[in-house]
């Protein structure tokens, strides 16, 4: 059959699967790199990529999306519009495909409804398929982007999410493909998705089953991961079943949570009667060869946990969660207790707040009740404000049942009852004025900022106005391979690094010798281009010296709030101060935000009183026990 | 004794001159004021005499000047461009004190510097010119003459400083109230910058070709030129390239232009290097602009395209030697384009970037290229002078040879510290009309998209501090 390539209009795609015999493949990348290599998977090594990749003919290459957007920005420095328009440049056939949270797009919590649209159709310039999924399987907020991506002709593959337990039966996730199709229309491809690799093959079987008996012409894509070990079963019973469209990765690189090996796939359902379309196998062997060796360099960023986690079935965490939870674990040296929190207190929350979908963000909010739950003593006690938001219904109504009274009261106080009467249900966030936030950003950056690099900065303004500095001062690094870019120790002196500029110069840096000064002050000796170069860097506290003397306990923190003096009491990051100096506050009124591991809590004052100080500022990371306002009493 | 020839001048002219003595088996003596202490000049000079803090006071002390030539027992002094080239003073005290000057004699200098008594020289000899007054008397009455000729002439008028030059001391006037207002405010700065307040009115060519012809004349009074160059692409009246010979296809018009020049020369005495200067206006008539006294900026596109070395013809002119080759034996061939690398911003009005010290400094090599510079690694530019780093000129057979020829070179030139004009003028070698030899003096007023370019000069130092960071940290902290 007929390769289907970007550009085609989402009409043409669904016929063309609908008259296909085979199935086709979408090459995973992003979910791989997401999952086990916490998304550090370099623009670099996509590119040496993109020639064999393009060969290989898949039905899409899964290249964007989720939480990459933020740790292109955050992590690898890379603009993700650029990264999009260059791999474009190598691979002009190929449809790109992105994952989009639906109303939480590439984040962790609503956008406003401007922000979706404008977002989306940015992205969609770029990206030809758009997997849309809600962690609540809340159809209505998916919406916005079902009807961006429509509007840009691309092609809309709404999920439905899914997991296992007395709830998840076939009756249900008919209703929801049903409702899906009442706001798309006919002319998508509907994915399963199973972010945690999930059921048996046999379960998987069933449910492909029961939807292709219902909808004989809906183009089906499996999402799965190898978490267990056996999404290549699954894979197997969803094509057996009727499904046209499965995912799976380049071999060289699958590791433990991702998708499995695509070459696998193919070989296995070749003996069952099943052909990949259009899929050129030669090239699926070459990509994975052409970036072996490249692997080596991302060791660090591999699962600090080795093997398959069958266990996955009890804990349910999603694939693409799965690193970033462990590389928390071993940060707040809690790695012992991971046994206990996955298995014992993970499965325990997530039937207590309703057995739903354990997926950005709502994995999130399962991960940090579950620690803080065995972390901080008091089950509940320290609820985040994403649990209080989820409980008050903001990101939808629960799919099966309301969790139990005594987590309401815990969470949202002993008059709960009226809190959730009074805040409760979805919050309809009003536009944001956009324009404002231009002149915002343009008055950061120092220039006019492009559409994409606002639509960036929408979505992560600190991260995003860190990312322009870091570009305007060490330039365009998506050149630098991984060897340079994530290199784990310094470099041997004499050592020569070469990389090419994304002018196209070719560059050579030869590792010169480093001097400390009596100051502390280290030189670093680089000899670029034949000529010599110093950096340098100034000396650094030795450990210790610069944190707070010592660490306050919480009753301290509490006993300072207390008296006004409000202080951060975990270490995290100001996302919102929420009162000025001179303005007037009540006791529980919030007067700032403060993030950690993806969370907002809100910090509120203790006293009634007149805020006298502000001490921390959007965007400030601080430590327990660091200052953040004052609130004086109003005499 | 070997003959010693005191440098009075800074720079990349400076290394120019010392190169032409050396070869000449002559010893060069430089001088430099503090804030030149580490300029490169003064090392590769036989010896260096320091004239005092400066900055730029002291390269303009005739009296130094002279001391240090005594001093030092220098024969010959050689003024470079600018400072005290055509200062007809600084030409006078060496003819009084028995010092050679290399150059023209004070008396020419003086009536060359002085455009009103230039242009009547010119007149008598029937050279064509810019419809220009005389210096406008003080007062209402010179105001008075102004509007007179503007009237005659029709706005725009430029107003200009008699003892102006190098496109300095003129201003362009549109109306009869500017005129007004801006006479006295001429009148004021002429006499700041040039100790002279007289100023007179030139009309105004619009959208002018500039185009000058290089002149050699030795005591017998045997004057032959060296051809065209045409200095167009300029800003504010500020030269950026060079290219020799002229562009223009009508070769008999070149012809005659190169032969006014000669008579031009003759009639005003000159003797030794001058460059006298035309602007041609879209009818392809030429005028008469005025003679540069002096060696230019870009003398060695000349040099290129004949073979001449007019450096060392200067010396040895002043020294008094006849000239040693007639009009005849003077063969142009092929092309060449100089190019001033200053240290400025382009983007930001081509602010100067003084101050900054160059960290990477790669020039370009090869079949055709001529660097004349003065910097080097790890130096740092003067905040006080002015922002020329070097001057790069290509040559070529063909023009699209030499054009291909400065892009590579252009490439190929990396200076990382300061902003440098390198990415816009690779621009312009990109540019159509530049590779089509269609540019005049208003080129870059309506080819705004040459100043749309990315700074990539320092990306290869700006991605080895991200390689620095790493290597001193043992980890990339921003891939954590």
């Amino acid at each position: 059959m007929e390769r289907i390539v970007q550009g085609q209009s989402p009409a043409e795609i669904v016929k063309q699967l609908q008259n296909s015999d085979g199935y086709h493949i979408t090459n995973t990348a992003r979910d791989l790199s997401q999952s086990d290599f916490k998304n550090r998977i370099l623009l670099h090594t996509d590119l040496l990529a993109a020639d064999a990749r393009e060969r290989a003919g898949y039905f899409s290459l899964e290249i964007t999306g989720g939480a990459s957007v933020h740790v292109d920005i955050l992590r690898k420095q890379v603009d993700p519009f650029l990264k999009l328009e260059l791999l474009r440049e190598k691979m002009p056939t190929t449809m790109f495909q992105t994952l989009c949270r639906g109303v939480n797009l590439f984040g962790y919590r609503p956008y406003p409804q401007n922000v979706i649209r404008f977002t989306v159709k940015e992205f969609a310039k770029y990206v030809d398929v758009w997997r849309t999924f809600d962690f609540m399987n809340y159809i209505p907020n998916m919406q916005a982007v079902f009807e961006e991506v429509a509007k840009a002709g691309k092609l809309n593959e709404p999920c439905i999410c899914f997991s296992t337990g007395p709830e998840h039966t076939d009756a249900y996730y008919l209703t929801k493909v049903k409702e899906i199709l009442e706001v798309t229309g006919e002319d998508i491809v509907l994915c399963i998705k199973n972010h945690g690799g999930l059921g048996t093959p046999k379960r998987i079987g069933e449910l492909v089953d029961t939807i292709r008996q219902k909808y004989p012409d809906l183009p089906l894509h499996y999402h799965g991961h190898n978490t267990d070990g056996n999404d290549v079963g699954r894979i197997v019973a969803a094509v057996q079943n009727g499904a046209n469209i499965v995912d799976a990765a380049d071999a060289s690189f699958t590791g433990f949570y991702g998708p499995p090996p695509i070459l696998t796939v193919i070989q296995t359902l070749k003996e069952l009667g099943h052909n990949a379309n259009t899929i050129d196998e030669d090239a699926v062997i070459e990509t994975s060869e052409v970036i072996r060796d490249e692997r080596q360099h991302y060791e660090a960023f591999e699962s600090q946990i080795k093997g398959f986690q069958p266990t996955v079935q009890i804990h349910k965490l999603p694939g693409g969660a799965m690193g970033s939870s462990l590389e928390q674990a071993v940060k707040g040296g809690f790695l012992d207790k991971m046994p206990d929190i996955l298995h014992k207190e993970l499965p325990k929350v997530q039937k207590e707040l309703g057995n739903y979908w354990s997926v950005t963000p709502g994995s999130q909010i399962l991960w940090t009740t579950a620690v803080s739950n065995v972390q901080g003593g008091e089950r509940y006690g320290n609820p985040s404000g994403d649990l209080r938001n989820l409980l008050l219904g903001k990101y939808g109504p629960f799919p099966f049942y309301e969790p139990d009274e005594w987590i309401f009261e815990k969470v949202l106080g002993a008059d709960w009852k009226k809190v959730l009467e009074e805040e409760g249900g979805v919050e309809d966030i009003g536009d944001m004025d956009i324009d404002k936030e231009k002149e915002i950003l343009t008055d950061r950056i120092g220039e006019d900022p492009t559409d994409q690099q606002l639509v960036l900065y929408l979505q992560h303004p600190n991260d995003a106005v860190e990312f322009f500095k870091f570009e305007a001062k060490f330039g365009r690094v998506y050149v630098l391979p991984p060897s340079i870019f994530l290199k784990q120790g310094s470099f041997e002196p004499g050592e020569t690094l070469e990389f090419v500029d994304h002018t196209g110069k070719e560059h050579m840096v030869e590792v010169g010798p480093s001097n400390v000064a009596e100051d502390g002050e280290t030189s670093v000796y680089l000899y670029v281009d034949h000529h010599q170069r110093v950096y340098k860097f100034a000396a650094e506290l030795p450990d210790g010296a610069a944190a707070p003397a010592a660490e306050m306990s919480k009753e301290e923190i509490l006993d300072l709030a207390k008296a006004g003096d409000i202080r951060a009491s975990f270490s995290g990051n100001v996302c919102e101060v929420s009162v000025e100096e001179g303005q007037e506050v009540a006791v529980g009124d919030k007067v700032a935000v403060m993030e950690a591991m993806k969370m907002q809590t809100p910090i509120t004052s203790e006293i009634d009183g007149i805020v006298t100080a502000i001490s921390a500022k959007v965007g400030d990371a601080v430590q327990p026990g660091d200052k953040l306002l004052r609130v004086d009493v109003d005499e | 004794m070997k003959t010693k020839i005191l440098v009075a001048n800074r720079g990349e002219i400076a290394i120019r001159l010392i190169r032409a003595i050396q070869e000449l088996d002559y010893e060069a003596v430089a001088v430099y004021e503090s804030p030149d202490k580490d300029s490169r000049h003064i090392r590769l000079a036989n010896e260096a005499v320091w004239l005092g803090a400066g900055p730029r006071c002291d390269y303009l002390d005739i009296a130094k000047i002279i001391r240090a030539a005594k001093k030092s027992g220098a024969q010959a002094i050689h003024p470079g461009y600018g400072f005290l080239a055509e200062n007809p003073d600084f030409a006078k005290a060496c003819e009084d004190e028995g010092i050679i000057f290399i150059g023209p004699s004070s008396e020419v200098i003086t009536n060359l510097g002085n455009k009103v008594i230039a242009r009547q020289i010119m007149a008598e000899a029937g050279i064509p010119m810019v419809p220009g007054s005389d210096n406008l008397a003080a007062g209402e009455e010179g105001v008075a003459t102004a509007i007179a000729f503007a009237a005659k002439y029709v706005y725009p008028i430029m107003l200009k400083a008699t003892c102006g030059g190098g496109g300095r001391g003129i201003r362009l006037i549109e109306t009869d109230e500017q005129m007004r207002e801006e006479i006295p405010i001429a009148r004021a700065e002429a006499k700041a910058a040039f100790n002279d307040e007289r100023v007179y009115l030139e009309k105004v060519v619009i959208e002018p070709k500039h185009v000058e012809v290089q002149i050699m004349a030795d005591k017998t009074g045997k004057t032959v030129h060296l051809g065209t160059r045409d200095c167009s692409i300029q800003r504010r009246n500020q030269k950026l390239i060079e290219i020799a010979p002229s562009m223009i296809g009508d070769k008999a018009l070149l012809d005659t232009i190169c032969e006014t020049a000669v008579k031009a020369a003759k009639a005003s005495n000159y003797f030794n290097a001058g460059t006298v200067e035309f602007l041609i206006d879209k009818d392809f008539n030429y005028y008469f602009m005025e003679i540069n006294t002096r060696v230019q900026v870009e003398h060695t596109v000349t040099e290129m395209i004949t073979g001449i070395d007019i450096v060392r013809t200067q010396i040895k002119l002043a020294l008094g030697k006849d000239l040693a080759f007639s009009q005849e034996d003077v063969q142009m061939r092929g092309h060449a384009i100089e190019m001033r690398i200053n240290a400025e911003d382009p983007q930001a009005d081509f602010m100067p970037e003084g101050g900054k010290t160059v960290s990477v400094y790669r020039s370009p090599g090869g079949y055709g290229v001529r660097l004349d510079g003065f910097v080097y690694q790890g130096f740092t530019i003067p905040e006080v002078y002015d922002s020329l780093l070097v001057k790069m000129t290509v040559h070529g057979f063909s023009w699209n040879e030499t054009v291909d020829r400065l892009r590579r070179c252009l490439q190929n030139f990396v200076i990382a510290g300061p902003k440098t004009t390198i990415p816009f003028y690779l621009n312009i070698s990109k540019d159509d009309d530049f590779i089509n030899g269609n540019f005049d003096t208003s080129y870059l007023d309506k080819h705004p998209h040459l100043f749309e370019y990315e700074d990539n000069a320092n990306e290869a130092s700006k991605l080895s501090n991200l390689i620095a960071e790493i290597h001193h940290r043992g980890h990339n902290p921003y891939a954590a």
